[in-house]
């Protein structure tokens, strides 16, 4: 069972205060210093894509632990267009190209599982999670 | 590796200046230009190619999809200012035979000797 | 393993703080590949520095360490990048090797045998510009006195150019039988090719079909690059030009015909655009810099002939190809009668 905190994201601000509560969290959860800064870039990646395509959506932050083993759960979520060409995007070169940052697959890269489940028109949830080691 | 296309509407008459080099870096984008109104019915269209320096055959596949698009809709294309070097692209390739094509009245034509 | 890393790290940091010898600065260029040897990031190496350094200088003020946090924040993007970067090469040398293999492929499909009988020589050379060709060469061997070849340049080049091609292969084995006179093949092929292909794309062939029983070169163009013929007797060339439209524009062209007489030393010579539009740093090459170096070697067999042509050309375009190139030569012998 693990402890959920949220940030609705309507505004650039509200993606310093995800950082602020992922940077938390992940220091809690007793990620070092290297790996506090990739969970906040993750977290900081999909704020900004809500906030740039969504408009609005919420990321929530969990901690957890199974068997033993501790970890951080993020989920984005928002009722956004939704990824039209999910592919595409997961692509390397497909989002650093034109300039957006780190993109999905940077995203992946930073964390241990990534998830994204997205419709047309109904929005989009993307989950990711970094085990401590 | 640049190319602009314009697109003028005159009584009714499609007119595309194109000016720039032609190759395949710049034909797709010259394709999508052209691909937006080629399914008009019965659309009178002129190319003007009398600022385009270079073309390679991709440029001229452009044309012929483009001619093949619109002579199915009916409609019909004409393409002026063609200077001494294209011309003779577009006689080599038979597309003078069905094709409408007026070569550039200016400096080229006075030079043929 | 990061730790013996970071422990290693901290020694050499230490040994250049003390001494700042040009050596330890070699040595600690040595011990950097480890740190991408064994993938670690960026962020990584801020962060094995920090710690190296708190143990140094155990001392330093706690906002000097700060620094590094902000230094981490700023490198992981960097690390992104480079690990974005290796995935691409890593893809890349996946689709090289496709590539490769999609080459020899096509290499195997379009092997063509030249015809080879008395009273005519024939040679060609056919080089891509990337690693696959989008000229195609195809001899027809109907018996021993009658030698025919397709030249074929499908628009572009590389790969769609390629796979367009095998669709000319099966349109001229489809030929076998047939009446394979150059309007009657031009005008099968352009069916096959008018259905199949993309409103965009297009070939020109040239057909020309040699009979040693006549010494007649017959041959149709289908919007391809005339020919052109030297005549011994006159010491100058003629161009070959039939009129036709490229193959796939419109399902019915009526292919013109025409035909010559060889006489001994003549020599009929077929190119795609590939080595008459050749481009060098000054401009487009003149037309009648192909027919000077003709002349020069014209004695020479016809293999020769194409090989000079190209390796000439080469050279002026500093042995790096624009396009797809491709020459053959028919060269009438004596007559061994």
């Amino acid at each position: 069972m693990g402890y959920r905190s949220s940030v609705d994201i309507y505004t650039e601000w509200d993606i310093v205060a995800a950082r602020q509560l992922g940077r938390n969290e992940a220091k809690k959860t007793g990620f070092g210093t290297v790996d506090q800064a990739r969970i906040t870039t993750a977290i900081s990646e999909l704020a900004r894509n809500i906030y740039l395509y969504a408009g609005k959506g919420k990321i929530e932050i969990e901690r957890f632990s199974e068997n033993g083993l501790y970890g951080i759960t993020i989920i984005a979520s928002d009722e956004g267009p939704g990824i039209p060409d999910i592919r595409k995007v997961m692509e390397d070169g497909f989002s650093t190209s034109g300039g957006l940052g780190a993109g999905m697959p940077g995203v992946k890269r930073l964390m241990d599982e990534f998830k994204v489940h997205t419709e047309s028109g109904v929005g989009t949830n993307i989950t990711i999670t970094k085990w401590l080691r | 590796m640049n190319l602009q296309v314009e697109l003028l509407e005159e009584n009714s008459v499609q007119r595309f200046k194109i000016v720039g080099e032609i190759d395949a870096f710049t034909a797709p984008k010259l394709k999508e230009k052209l691909a937006a109104v080629e399914k008009v019915v019965g659309m009178q269209a002129e190319v003007d190619l009398s600022e385009v320096g270079y073309m390679d055959s991709t440029g001229l596949g452009v044309f012929v999809g483009f001619y093949k698009a619109v002579k199915a809709n009916e409609g019909h294309v004409k393409i002026i200012g063609v200077n001494k070097r294209l011309k003779r692209l577009f006689e080599i390739t038979g597309l003078e035979q069905v094709m409408d094509i007026v070569m550039e009245e200016s400096r080229d034509a006075d030079a043929t000797v | 393993m990061p730790q013996e890393v970071g422990k290693q790290y901290k020694e050499l940091l230490q040994q250049y703080i003390d001494n700042r010898n040009e050596e330890d600065l070699y040595f600690g260029q040595q011990f950097s590949r480890q740190f991408i040897e064994k993938k670690i990031a960026p962020e990584d190496v801020i962060s094995i520095h920090k710690t190296a350094l708190a143990e140094v200088f155990p001392d330093l003020p706690e906002k000097v360490m700060y620094s590094f946090d902000f230094l981490i924040e700023m490198m992981i993007h960097y690390g992104l990048a480079l690990r974005e970067h290796q995935s691409l090469i890593r893809k890349q040398e996946e689709i090289q090797m496709e590539i490769n293999v999609a080459a020899k492929v096509q290499d195997t499909l379009l092997k063509t045998k030249i015809p080879d009988f008395e009273g005519i020589d024939i040679g060609f050379i056919t080089e891509p510009a990337k690693k696959m060709n989008g000229d195609y060469v195809y001899f027809l061997n109907d018996d021993n006195n009658v030698a025919s070849v397709a030249l074929a340049d499908v628009m572009g080049k590389g790969i769609p150019a390629a796979l367009c091609m095998s669709m000319i292969k099966f349109g001229m084995d489809s030929l076998q039988g047939e009446n394979t006179s150059p309007r009657n093949v031009l005008d099968i092929v352009n069916r096959i090719v008018e259905k199949s292909v993309d409103d965009s794309m297009f070939i020109s062939m040239f057909y020309g079909k040699y009979d040693a029983r006549d010494s007649s070169f017959s041959y149709a163009s289908a919007g391809h690059e005339p020919a052109l013929i030297y005549r011994a007797s006159e010491g100058g060339f003629t161009e070959l030009d039939a009129k036709g439209l490229l193959l796939g524009v419109q399902p019915d062209v009526d292919y013109e015909e025409r035909s010559v007489m060889l006489e001994v030393g003549d020599f009929i010579v077929m190119m795609t655009d590939g080595v008459t539009e050749v481009r060098t740093e000054t401009g487009f090459i003149d037309e009648g810099l192909i027919k000077s170096i003709l002349l020069e070697v014209k004695e020479e067999s016809a293999q020769s002939i194409a090989d000079t042509v190209y390796n000439r050309l080469l050279e002026l375009q500093n042995f790096h190809l624009r396009d797809d190139f491709t020459i053959i030569i028919f060269k009438k012998e004596n007559d061994l009668v």
